[in-house]
């Protein structure tokens, strides 16, 4: 009986662990991908990262756009640093997921890595960033807001989760530097997670969050809290009365991205073949669902767009931090 | 918020389907048998499903991840009460009496009784769920971060207070508990403080590696080190069910703890470790016989068992009303439900009326299904006390690594948990209370980050945490958990002093 109940236990075990196990064949060295692939999610199942890397794999494997078996593995830690030391080492047929803080870690001091470390493959999609008040709250517009910082950074309470330094922190930086308030008072109340930061407004514990559209706006279909901007370069769908940053006079256009990249040193036809296969997959109508179910944008750029496009982010991103005053 | 009692029956309807019956049936086993493993939790259970519920339809993928939620909470108790070693920090408390219980060769009405009120709280939390849901979101809105400072301050106090006549190491115990929760990064400044360069500890020791270290593999070497020893006469098992005596003494703590530990649900972020614990002290302090707590009082198993599953119904409160995940689990959900095109938010009540209340008559069949399964497999699992040592503690020592593994996919977490054995080792030889290190480092984090939050928003002043009646009243009990011992300790010397004939009680 209890050999039993051990072998059952053992049983299960090895069912559930069985999905973060990878299985390799012969490196043939002919063709590009020779076994199976593998994706990382330099974080834990439940966020934007895991999410993508288990959509990308249940799209380009559901629609046959590339027939290799796909295992997502998630490696946490560090803000992707884990995952990412993880990728560096491995061969052409590991990728990863990432995000400006594969820039924003380097910056800030918290990594050797950049991404020029790595084989830039794509950008896939972005979200854009809200700024939003309790709904009783004085405050009715961007430009109030922004002169109220400007008077006295500290009258506000500011939300943001889950760290500085990241997209929804630096936006509000950025916008309200645009702006001309001293951002390196402001006074940033730091949670663990979006929706720590929604509970923190709707209870009136801070005056301001900054944080993704999509976080913010359920909240504000319910009519529990206002948006003040988004930080898009037009309105969005679903949110068409929200007025961007730019039409209320503060200069600036905001993406929080979400792309691919390689280890270093892929070779020409490993880049190309991931051109085409991402490009196949952004198209078809299983992405575009899931797109639309989370709330995220397409925003895709093929290999050498990426990279350029990471290069106008590293400076932009460079500059920001520093006027921040989070890096010395 | 109307419950409209036809809504309500089409879900129960719904959630009697044949396939969400199975559905049912395959998450609840399924919770139980992660629940039981060390460091197998409900998260990486519903985190694994989330490619199987890629085709499902939303109501029954959220009945199947709800189920392995509330059915890793009966699982949890089994390995604390039979073997010390507890899997998750819900399960903690159980290991109080449960442990003792299990020794004394009563395991099998501890099993009982653990599965009974679980039943019972899970039954009171969905109830209230049913009529209270939307008025308790708007009420833990209420608790910002003064008031959650105050509510851990409140439970590490009680925590602190079971180790009466140990004080001193109690308080030792809960200070390397808060010093361990400083590592990682700093969420207020973004500065990394003690990782030594090592990524993987940026965001803080897992405590379930600590928990998995301390009980699990401290038990381990306990038992190795004390091999030679004799280990007495064979353990029985002992009856299978509870004895009418039993159920009165259980009857009012279960009844308690159960609103108790949904209210404690409903807290974002809280969850059900402070539930289970809180609802332990409580009752033995409300005790006639607290002197039989931590000695096999079955009403110390029966307290938190019915506190930690109404809590895991309460976490589903702010995730179904407001799209506020309160626990690693619900955010993981959170994560499966948005892939299936479910938003969850203040307007799914709305929206997905059906499915919420399917899902609430769900919890309704789960929960008896659980009692059944757990009732079922009490004859199986008690024959983990006939296993030779020789196979039962290496199986456990295999157990905690695979198990820390699933947590973080990190091999520096082995080192971890080899070195945190070695200080459960330490704790158990020199009689150290293990809770309040553990509990110190589950809350310890959150209560600093709550602490410094605080003060920011109140630009330095320290009068922010007597400022709302929620404050006040956490404040008032927190003295009064503290030095609620010396009182019954005053009141029992007059007492011993009137009556000097002494009583003829259990000492």
């Amino acid at each position: 009986m209890k050999k039993l109940l051990i072998f059952l236990s053992i049983l299960t075990l090895m069912a559930l662990t069985a999905c973060g196990s990878q299985s390799s064949s012969g490196d043939g060295g002919e063709s590009y991908p020779s076994k199976d692939l593998e994706f990382v999610a330099p974080a834990s199942p439940g966020g934007g990262w895991d999410a993508t890397a288990r959509a990308m794999k249940k799209v380009l494997n559901d629609e046959k756009i590339v027939e290799e078996n796909m295992n997502v593995v998630n490696k946490p830690g560090g803000s992707g640093e884990v995952g990412w030391k993880y990728l560096k080492k491995q061969d052409p047929h590991t990728l990863s997921v990432n995000s400006s803080l594969v820039l924003t870690n380097n910056l800030l001091g918290k990594s050797q890595l950049t991404y020029k470390d790595f084989t830039p493959l794509a950008i896939l999609t972005t979200e854009w960033e809200a700024v939003a008040i309790p709904k009783d709250s004085s405050i009715k517009n961007a430009e109030a807001l922004m002169k109220q910082l400007k008077k006295d950074p500290k009258s506000l309470k500011i939300a943001v989760a889950p760290g500085l330094g990241n997209d929804d922190h630096l936006s509000f930086v950025q916008a309200a530097k645009t702006y001309g308030v001293d951002v390196t008072k402001l006074d940033f109340l730091v949670y663990e997670s979006g929706g720590d930061v929604v509970s923190a407004l709707l209870g009136g514990h801070v005056d301001v969050a900054t944080m993704s559209v999509s976080e913010a706006k359920q909240q504000y279909k319910a009519d529990k809290v206002d948006i003040l901007a988004v930080s898009s370069e037009e309105r969005l769908d679903g949110l068409e009365d929200i007025p961007t940053w730019k039409e209320q006079g503060v200069d600036m256009v905001f993406p929080h991205w979400r792309g691919v990249m390689g280890p270093p040193d892929m070779t020409e036809e490993e880049i190309a073949y991931w051109d085409e296969k991402l490009k196949k997959m952004t198209e078809t109508d299983a992405w575009k669902k899931i797109l639309k179910n989370n709330e995220w944008q397409s925003f895709y750029k093929d290999s050498s767009e990426t990279k350029k496009f990471l290069k106008e982010q590293e400076e932009m991103y460079s500059d920001l931090v520093k006027k921040s005053g989070l890096a010395e | 918020m109307g419950v409209d009692i036809q809504t309500l029956m089409e879900g129960f309807k719904t959630a009697m389907q044949p396939m969400n019956l199975l559905w049912v049936l395959v998450g609840g086993f399924l919770g139980t048998v992660v629940g039981m493993l060390p460091g197998l939790g409900p998260a990486t259970a519903v985190a694994v499903l989330i490619p199987i519920t890629f085709g499902m339809d939303p109501t029954s993928a959220l009945i199947l991840m709800a189920a392995i939620y509330y059915g890793a909470m009966y699982g949890g108790s089994r390995s604390s009460i039979l073997l010390n070693t507890p899997g998750d920090g819900s399960a903690i408390a159980a290991t109080f009496d449960g442990y003792p219980m299990s020794q004394q060769g009563r395991a099998g009405q501890a099993l009982a009784m653990s599965a009974i009120a679980s039943l019972i709280g899970g039954v009171i939390a969905v109830i209230g769920f049913i009529f209270l849901a939307k008025p308790l979101a708007e009420f833990a809105l209420q608790f910002g971060p003064a008031e959650y400072f105050l509510l851990m301050v409140f439970t590490l106090s009680a925590i602190v207070s079971l180790s009466k006549g140990n004080m001193v190491k109690g308080f030792i115990s809960m200070s390397v508990g808060l010093l361990l929760s400083t590592v990682g990064v700093d969420l207020q400044s973004g500065v990394y403080r003690f990782t030594m360069g090592i990524p993987q500890l940026s965001e803080g020791i897992d405590f379930l590696v600590i928990i998995i270290g301390i009980y699990a593999v401290g038990e381990v070497l306990y038992n190795l080190v004390s091999i030679d020893k004799p280990k007495g006469d064979k353990k029985s098992v002992g009856k299978k069910w509870i004895t009418k005596d039993q159920w009165k003494v259980s009857k009012w703590p279960i009844l308690r703890s159960g609103p108790l530990g949904f209210l404690i649900g409903v807290l974002p972020g809280a969850g059900g470790s402070i539930a289970s614990m809180l609802s332990y002290t409580t009752e033995r302090q409300l005790s006639k016989r607290q002197d039989q707590f931590g000695k096999g009082a079955v009403e110390g198993v029966a307290a938190p068992e019915s506190a930690n599953n109404a809590a895991s119904v309460g976490a589903l409160i702010p995730l179904l009303t407001m799209g506020i995940p309160g626990s690693g689990t619900t955010a993981v959900m959170l994560g499966a439900i948005i892939m299936l095109g479910v938003q969850p938010g203040p307007l799914l009540f709305q929206h997905n009326g059906d499915m919420v209340w399917s899902l609430v008559g769900s919890m309704f069949i789960g929960n008896i299904f659980l009692v059944l399964i757990n009732i079922l497999l009490l004859g199986l699992l008690v024959k983990i006390l006939d296993t030779p040592a020789k196979i039962l503690y290496p199986v456990i020592f295999v157990l905690s690594f695979i198990g820390t593994y699933t947590l973080n996919y990190s091999i520096i977490d082995f080192y971890i948990l080899l070195l945190f054995g070695v200080v459960g080792l330490a704790m158990k030889i020199y009689k150290f209370p293990i809770a309040p290190l553990i509990l110190a480092v589950i809350v310890g984090s959150d209560m600093e980050q709550n602490f410094r939050k605080s003060l920011v928003s109140s630009d330095g002043s320290l009068g922010i945490f007597f400022e709302s009646t929620v404050s006040v009243v956490l404040l008032i009990l927190t003295i009064l958990s503290i030095s609620y011992p010396f009182i019954t300790e005053m009141i029992q010397k007059r007492r011993k002093t009137q009556d000097t004939a002494g009583n003829h009680h259990e000492l």
